[in-house]
């Protein structure tokens, strides 16, 4: 009869448990593996079953690790949404700007805009700036608070205080991008074919990438931190 | 009790250079005499959380069985973290001290 390899099975079962976080489980996996291994190299009895499940029993309880590990977990993936709403609105500044400069370096000519255009473009400043304040506090906010060994309530009111300011921080960049793509199209306007239409449009296409991106990475937060509260104990 | 200083435990531990998770407890347990009994597991969600607070840094090295290993050290951050958290913990012990030593037994009012 083969010997039960408790190590790779203990292992396996831990991994199983962060299934919600694949890069976390395969990285607690192998130091689960090194730790168990070398614990059954210092077992005095020199190896065997019987060491392998004193280094199991000892190492504990996968369902209390994958709790704790639940909550670093959650703390990452905000902290990741953190950065990526601010490199988000980054890059839509650093489109917006290409588009203006091409304006000027192509002295390119205007398409009437009027009153539409004065109001559209104070929407769009106060819409843009709206949103890098809102991301860079969303950001300080995350990053001061105290990650808990648990899953407290007190913490689970800071994450969703922290998903609110990223929701408003995305919507204000929406209005934003939404706002230019008003303005490309009132100053692009009887623009037939031209080559000088790539540049404009083109940054437009990169400002919706990367709006429709801080979305996708907002919701991909929200339904991990749903999986994730399922495995975290709450404190 | 433990659980609620795991975290100056930890740093603690690492404090004398670089170690992996194995090396951590071992130095744990040797350093309280024994006396600090936990899962060996839980040590890892607490390096986790402290590299993520930036108090560690950790990295991959393989070790001589050829297995992947990962090692933490203190960072600035955790160096500073540790004094802080020392001082308060001395500050705390001198005066539960100081209480113990001034204790006498009570006279009855007759």
């Amino acid at each position: 009869m083969a010997e039960p390899h408790l190590i790779a099975e203990y292992v396996d079962r831990l991994a199983s448990k962060l299934a919600f976080d694949p890069v976390l489980s395969q990285r607690v996996r192998r130091e689960a593996e090194d730790h168990l291994w070398e614990d059954v190299s210092a077992d005095p009895a020199g190896g065997g079953p019987e060491a392998e499940r004193r280094a199991v029993e000892k190492f504990g309880d996968p369902d209390g690790m994958a709790a704790q590990f639940a909550v670093v977990s959650l703390a990452r993936q905000a902290r990741g949404v953190g950065v990526a709403t601010i490199v988000g609105i980054a890059a839509v500044f650093v489109a917006m700007k290409a588009r203006l400069t091409w304006y000027v370096v192509t002295e390119y000519a205007t398409g009437q805009s009027g009153k539409l255009g004065e109001v559209v473009v104070t929407i769009d400043r106060y819409a843009f700036w709206l949103s890098v304040l809102v991301a860079i506090v969303g950001w300080l906010y995350i990053g001061a608070c105290r990650v808990p060994t648990a899953l407290t309530s007190q913490y689970r009111r800071q994450l969703r205080r922290f998903a609110l300011l990223c929701l408003a921080g995305a919507g204000a960049l929406i209005g934003s991008v939404i706002s230019d793509g008003v303005l490309t199209s009132l100053r692009l306007g009887g623009t037939r074919g031209s080559l000088d239409v790539v540049i404009p449009v083109g940054s437009m296409v990169i400002e919706i990438v990367c709006a429709a991106g801080l979305v996708r990475s907002i919701r991909g937060m929200a339904q991990r931190a749903t999986a994730t509260g399922r495995v975290a104990r709450p404190g | 009790m433990l659980k609620g200083h795991l975290d100056m435990i930890v740093l603690a531990a690492l404090a004398a250079g670089p170690a992996h998770g194995y090396a951590v407890i071992e130095e744990i347990k040797r350093r309280s005499s024994g006396a600090f009994e936990l899962p060996e597991g839980t040590i890892y969600p607490v390096l986790h959380r402290l590299e993520h607070a930036g108090l560690l840094a950790g990295r991959w090295t393989t070790a001589d069985s050829g297995r992947r290993r990962r090692v933490y050290e203190l960072t600035k951050r955790g160096k500073r973290e540790l004094g802080e958290r020392r001082a308060v913990w001395e500050q705390f012990s001198e005066a539960i001290a100081g209480l113990f030593k001034g204790s006498r037994s009570w006279q009855s009012p007759t």
